[in-house]
């Protein structure tokens, strides 16, 4: 689970952590890949493997309206917007209960096997969680070294001079959006086949849009690797907060809020650009203790 | 037809709420210049209040009323204090998600502390209906609007007629510009979330004899606040009154057209047209 989260909250710092715009309203996207691969799967008997392409072409569709549409919007309005969508797309989920099965959610039928991306133990579920994280991670950090990247955080920056310089902002935004989307919706997809059951408050939540923008922020924002570090230190925190204290409910919660506090008083840029300064301290301490 | 109009006056009085919730909201936003995620929140913290004022002690939350304010504002002040001065000139997405993280903090702690029950205050209001005619509307529905709009009138001549409301405006144009003038922006902003604040709370314990208190509840009126607000133009009272109703009418013909599943997904979908065909807001000015 901890690779899922690391790739799911690397997919939304993809767009939101590098142009600085916020949206809350990625869980959306979580739940297109999770119920397009398991509805192909549990109603059609289409294997998971193309109900990710499917979920991730269908993410990318809705995020290219979604992501036209909220161009021109700054900042607050952005941000309000997105969790109005997330919002409508999950009222759809609850009510349109022909398609998706309603709030009952749907329960993907267990039959091991390669095509069925389906098996009984957890090994084959960590591979795939871990080779998803890697290549969201590569890709992070191929964008951080690639034009788009680059137009990216100048956009985000300052979105008039970037324009000013030649830099097409709509293309460069709605290009990194519609990346993110699809990023986050396979592992949506992955989730739903490894949790076997989904339903709109488990995939669609806003509790999951915060979830990853909490594990990006609490590693650095706008970083190839803080979404693995902050994911690397809450997740199985959290898991076992949850395990030794089940009878307090939403003290992992607390807990999380708490750190987002802290991390945006303290912080502003998280845990790795912080373990960074140290380290690059400590070694201009020590190379000053040889000159002297 | 007398079901429209039913559902037509049920909406105009939700309305009312939501207008009392938004103008809190509008005003924190409008003068200090936070978007404040936890506001919710806060109207969740005073039902608590009025419940458990009444449970330990009898005393009906209208009667509480005081005290609720009084600690409302106590609430307010800290956090202000606390967390918000930190942040005052920070970009908004951080101070959205400090907020969010607050907010995250308080519906957890209540979770904690008071489980995850639905909590009623059962009082005799809660059943009292006044006859109009064609149709009985709840005494205590029709009460909360009356002192809603009553309240969010007061603030809107009270941003115009006293000094302090007016070096509230001037903040809000003009932050800088006011400061030169020799306002203490400090304190203006302090007493803009508070009063803020307090006006949620208010309407918390408007609430409190109608609506079932769990710790979740707030999160559906930040969103719903923000919307409000945004449509009424941002920063201004009289667009987030209007806001409101509207809202209330939307949500509540939704709900008698459509289906209750509908009525979220209504105003949602009327805020993102609205946002993407005219950003200023349905009564905002170009």
């Amino acid at each position: 689970m901890t690779f899922l989260w690391t790739g799911l909250a690397a997919s939304w710092n993809f767009y939101s952590g590098y142009c600085g715009r916020l949206s809350i309203g990625h869980a959306a996207f979580l739940g297109i890949g999770a119920y397009a691969t398991a509805l192909l799967y549990a109603n059609y008997g289409i294997s998971p493997w193309i109900g990710i392409l499917v979920g991730g072409a269908l993410s990318a569709i809705v995020a290219l309206i979604i992501g036209g549409a909220t161009l021109r919007l700054q900042g607050t309005f952005f941000v309000l917007s997105t969790i109005a969508f997330a919002k409508i797309l999950e009222t759809f989920a609850i009510t349109a209960k022909g398609i998706t099965g309603g709030s009952l959610g749907v329960l993907i039928p267990y039959t091991p096997g390669f095509l069925n991306m389906t098996w009984s133990g957890k090994l084959p579920y960590a591979i795939i969680a871990w080779a998803y994280m890697i290549i969201v991670i590569a890709a992070c950090v191929k964008l951080e070294k690639s034009k788009l990247g680059y137009f990216l955080k100048a956009v985000g920056e300052n979105k008039e001079a970037a324009e000013n310089l030649g830099v097409n902002s709509s293309r460069t935004m709605l290009k990194a959006f519609l990346i993110s989307a699809v990023f986050t919706s396979f592992g949506g997809s992955i989730m739903a086949m490894y949790v076997m059951y989904i339903e709109p408050s488990f995939v669609m939540s806003m509790g999951n849009s915060v979830q990853f923008i909490l594990l990006a922020i609490a590693g650095g924002l706008g970083t190839a690797f803080g979404p693995l570090v902050g994911s690397f230190i809450l997740v199985p925190v959290t898991n076992i907060l949850r395990g030794s204290f089940p009878s307090i409910s939403g003290l992992h919660g607390l807990l999380l809020g708490l750190i987002l506090i802290v991390v945006l008083l303290y912080r502003t840029n998280g845990i790795l650009p912080a373990l960074r300064e140290f380290v690059d301290n400590q070694r201009r301490r020590a190379k000053n203790d040889i000159k002297s | 037809m007398e079901q429209v109009i039913q559902a037509l006056i049920s909406g105009i009085l939700s309305g009312g709420i939501y207008a009392l919730i938004s103008v809190g909201l509008a005003l924190i936003f409008g003068v200090v210049g936070l978007v404040n995620f936890a506001h919710g929140e806060f109207l969740m913290l005073s039902m608590y209040i009025a419940y458990w004022v009444y449970y330990f002690i009898k005393l009906e939350p209208y009667e509480s009323l005081l005290i609720n304010l009084v600690l409302m504002a106590t609430v307010g002040y800290i956090v202000y204090k606390v967390i918000m001065t930190r942040v005052l000139e920070a970009d908004h997405s951080m101070q959205m998600l400090l907020t969010l993280g607050l907010s995250m903090v308080l519906q957890n702690l209540a979770l904690m502390l008071f489980k995850a029950d639905y909590r009623n205050v059962r009082i005799d209001i809660t059943t009292d209906v006044i006859n109009i005619g064609f149709t009985n509307l709840s005494t205590a529905r029709v009460l909360a609007f009356i002192v809603a709009i009553g309240a969010s009138v007061a603030l809107y001549l009270f941003l115009q007629k006293t000094y302090t409301g007016v070096a509230m405006k001037a903040v809000a144009q003009d932050g800088k510009a006011a400061k030169l003038m020799g306002i203490n922006i400090k304190k203006i902003y302090g007493q803009a979330f508070i009063i803020g604040t307090m006006l949620v709370g208010l309407a918390g314990v408007l609430m409190s004899p109608m609506y079932s208190v769990f710790p979740t509840i707030g999160a559906n009126f930040s969103t719903l606040a923000f919307i409000v607000v945004v449509l009424g133009g941002l920063s201004s009272i009289p667009g987030a009154i209007f806001g409101g109703i509207l809202i209330g009418i939307v949500e509540s013909m939704a709900g008698y057209l459509l289906g209750p599943a509908y009525q979220q997904a209504a105003y949602f979908l009327l805020f993102i047209l609205v946002l993407i065909f005219k950003p200023s807001g349905i009564f905002g000015r170009e």
